[in-house]
């Protein structure tokens, strides 16, 4: 009973929190003064310039997921299938710009390439002009998301192409090259992890507002957050959130039907995976990954150090951003500890098979994660503005709010995941003699979790950190986090500044991730 | 000699696996090794196979040098091979005529004589009604035969067999036991099978090698082997 009734509450506050602000801007959209009415979709869609910023959106979103998949999938099998030296330096590198907020990448770039960039400064103002007109509208944008979203493709290739049976490989062998084998076996397996992976990226760059509005590339989901921000037009704001929130749901239908069903049960093994050797091209293949990952992680980083190299910005950016600086630990703290609370429980729902219900549940949260953090973000406002709700609207909670809403899914994913290494007869054993669900989990479920809750923590703790969408959208008066603070200075403050700031941001969220690595490395020295 | 294999030594972390093994096998021959888990008896197999490299001693397979001093000299694919594993490794991803397809068009096989082959090997296996079937659909006799006709249409000098039909019930294990001798013997190739399983092992070999610790035991025909067998204490049965 007491385990029905936890996991009850977890369901509860995912629906209350989550899935009730989105329910209420869609019904709210549906009514003008008081009555039912379509005014508000037929005021949106008559202008000729929301279909223009919607079929951008598209054009960006195909464009960016094609670009990463035609990368990723060849390095996530390089870094995962052959020998290629220095592979985990590589993965650290591709993997930054997804960890760091993708708009500071774009006043990276900005820095490097604007038309008093840094390529101008050598190369003259001519080249600034032209490298000027590159970064700034959709060529720029596509360049910059390729960068941020290509670490999904790549380590999405790596896991599946790790759980593949290697002796389905080795029977290829048996009669074909490596090529060959990677070509017509172990691509065409993981196939739904690759599309997956396409989803995930196309879902991301649709809900996108930080870099295109950075860039200047008209989209939708900016649409939503100016009627918002600029005009307070809440009603034509709403409108705009939910052909977003339409599409977003309609790729999640399509994935359920016909992805789920097509993926292969992979066989577990203990075989070692095999390494490809890539005898004489290795240092071809080296030279090309290493020139990749020079242009899309360490020109950037670069830029941004070497812009920041001055005491006196850094002293000015701690002066104007100190206290942003620890509103975003805390908040990112708090958030990571309510979302590491939640997916424990879900991901023990899900894994576990609990109720009837359970798919319904993880694909509530699912949706959620893939909504753009704009259509959160007025679905929070549409719900808790009100002056009943006034003590959690005007306070830090709606941002909270705003964390748990999108990022649950990923916490209840990691625990479903780490849950399914767990015998359920570990539990059982101590249910069949009588111990109850709290001293269960406490006793049993939770130190034998504790990596699965460890990594939830760490991940939720760098979204919550790096989020704009929401917090940008839901933040009261005198809650503005770090990026949030970056993001409204960029217009009025020195380039140095900036610069400093957007270090300031790459650091603590490299931080943990480096205080993790440290810890693991020293457990495994001990072991 | 179709496999010969001289003074053979594999190690994993220092422990051995293969401990200076030599073996030769003759063209159609049907040799098993016998042995129980951890004796060394897949990894030999692999090494002919060429998925591992012996740290020493010398493979030949047809008169060439595949594998010398820990150096593998000839790619899986150039050693004409045939291997079924012991989880069959059909790929799911391909039909029954897909995954018999793929080595003969790896080698550049015209397509008319590759649907010829292909024909041909589902008759002799009876799975030509299954042709466009994929393997998640097949119970797993079927797959036993799909899994051996695969090896087979590549006409490979010689086959390995990893304990292929461990995980089948007794009346299956027996009645591919018989289907295996009889394309064994009507396409006069040359087998090495692998198993713990005694009876499976004097049921099909014409000679039977018994490894324990990675070393040889005893070579016989299945009466000198049961009589070795026989004669150890029971604590060192296989």
């Amino acid at each position: 009973m007491a385990r029905k009734i936890t996991l009850w509450v977890a369901i509860l506050l995912l629906l209350l929190i989550g899935l009730a602000p989105v329910i209420s801007m869609f019904a709210k959209s549906l009514f003008v003064a008081g009555e039912l009415s379509l005014g508000n979709y037929e005021t949106l869609f008559q202008s000729e310039r929301e279909w223009i910023l919607l079929s951008n959106s598209f054009l960006l979103a195909g464009s960016v997921t094609f670009i990463t998949l035609l990368l990723g999938v060849p390095l996530g099998t390089l870094f995962s299938k052959t020998d290629l030296p220095f592979k985990k330096i590589f993965i650290i590198l591709f993997v930054i710009p997804l960890i760091i907020p993708s708009y500071i990448l774009a006043t990276a770039w900005f820095y490097f390439l604007g038309r008093s960039g840094i390529v101008a400064q050598i190369l003259g103002a001519n080249v600034g002009i032209f490298t000027s007109r590159f970064l700034f509208g959709f060529s720029g944008v596509l360049f910059v998301m390729v960068s941020t979203l290509l670490p999904i493709v790549i380590i999405l290739v790596m896991t599946y192409l790790r759980m593949v049976n290697p002796k389905l490989e080795e029977a290829a062998k048996l009669s074909a090259t490596w090529p060959v084998v990677l070509r017509e076996i172990s691509i065409p397996i993981i196939i739904p992890g690759i599309c997956l992976a396409g989803l995930i990226v196309f879902i991301l760059t649709l809900g996108e507002i930080g870099v295109p509005s950075s860039l200047r590339f008209d989209v939708f989901p900016v649409e939503s957050f100016i009627q918002f921000s600029a005009f307070y037009n809440f009603n034509a704001a709403t409108a705009a959130a939910i052909p977003l929130g339409v599409i977003t749901l309609i790729i999640l239908i399509i994935e359920r039907l016909f992805l789920r069903k097509k993926v292969f049960q992979f066989r577990v093994t203990k075989d070692p995976m095999i390494i490809i050797p890539l005898g004489e091209k290795k240092p071809l293949f080296f030279a090309a990954v290493a020139t990749l990952a020079f242009i899309i992680a360490i020109i950037p980083l670069c830029v941004l150090l070497i812009k920041s190299l001055s005491i006196s910005a850094y002293h000015e950016a701690l002066t104007r951003s100190i206290d942003s600086i620890f509103r975003s630990l805390l908040y990112a703290a708090i958030g990571a500890t309510c979302l590491t609370v939640l997916g424990f429980f879900l991901g023990y729902l899900l894994e576990r098979k609990a109720f009837r219900f359970t798919y319904a549940v993880d694909s509530i949260a699912i949706l959620l994660f893939a909504l753009p953090g704009t259509v959160i973000g007025i679905g929070l406002i549409s719900l808790w503005n009100t002056r009943a709700t006034n003590m959690i609207y005007a306070s830090v909670a709606i941002i909270i709010f705003g964390y748990i809403a999108q990022y649950t899914a990923l916490g209840e994913r990691i625990m479903a995941a780490t849950f399914s290494q767990i015998p359920r007869s570990m539990e059982e054993a101590a249910q069949i003699v009588g111990v109850g669900w709290f001293r269960r989990l406490f006793g049993i479920l939770i130190p034998l979790a504790k990596r699965g809750i460890a990594s939830i923590w760490l991940v939720g703790f760098i979204f919550c950190l790096r989020d704009l969408g929401i917090t940008m959208m839901v933040y009261p008066p005198a809650h503005d986090t770090l990026p949030v603070r970056i993001f409204t200075l960029m217009a009025n403050s020195p380039e140095e500044v900036i610069a400093a700031l957007c270090m300031i941001l790459i650091l603590i969220t490299l931080l943990p991730l480096s205080a993790l690595s440290l810890i693991i490395k020293n457990k495994r020295q001990k072991i | 000699m179709i496999v010969k294999m001289d003074h053979i030594f594999k190690s994993y972390d220092k422990i051995p696996a293969v401990n200076g093994i030599s073996l030769h096998i003759e063209k159609g021959e049907r040799v098993v090794i016998l042995g129980p888990s951890g004796c060394g008896k897949t990894t030999l197999l692999r090494m002919i196979a060429g998925f591992v490299s012996p740290d020493k001693g010398t493979i030949e397979i047809d008169g060439l040098v595949v594998a010398k001093n820990g150096r593998s000299l000839v790619e899986p694919e150039n050693r004409k091979i045939g291997m079924v594993f012991q989880d069959l490794a059909l790929w799911p991803h391909k039909s029954v005529h897909g995954n018999l397809e793929f080595g003969l068009r790896a080698k550049k096989i015209p397509k008319n004589e590759r649907n010829k082959r292909i024909d041909e090997m589902l008759v002799k296996t009876q799975m030509i009604p299954f042709k466009n079937n994929f393997p998640g659909e097949l119970s797993g006799g079927q797959q036993q035969r799909i899994a051996l006709a695969r090896a087979l249409i590549m006409e490979p000098k010689i086959l390995l067999m990893d304990e292929p039909l461990s995980n089948l019930d007794i009346d299956l294990n027996l009645l591919l036991r018989k289907e295996v001798l009889e394309l064994q013997e009507e396409l006069g190739i040359t087998m090495l099978y692998v198993t713990h399983d005694r009876d499976e092992a004097f049921s099909l070999a014409t000679r039977v090698v018994v490894m324990q610790h990675g070393n040889i035991q005893k070579i016989g025909n299945a009466d000198e082997v049961t009589k070795f067998l026989s004669e150890l204490p029971v604590n060192k049965k296989t």
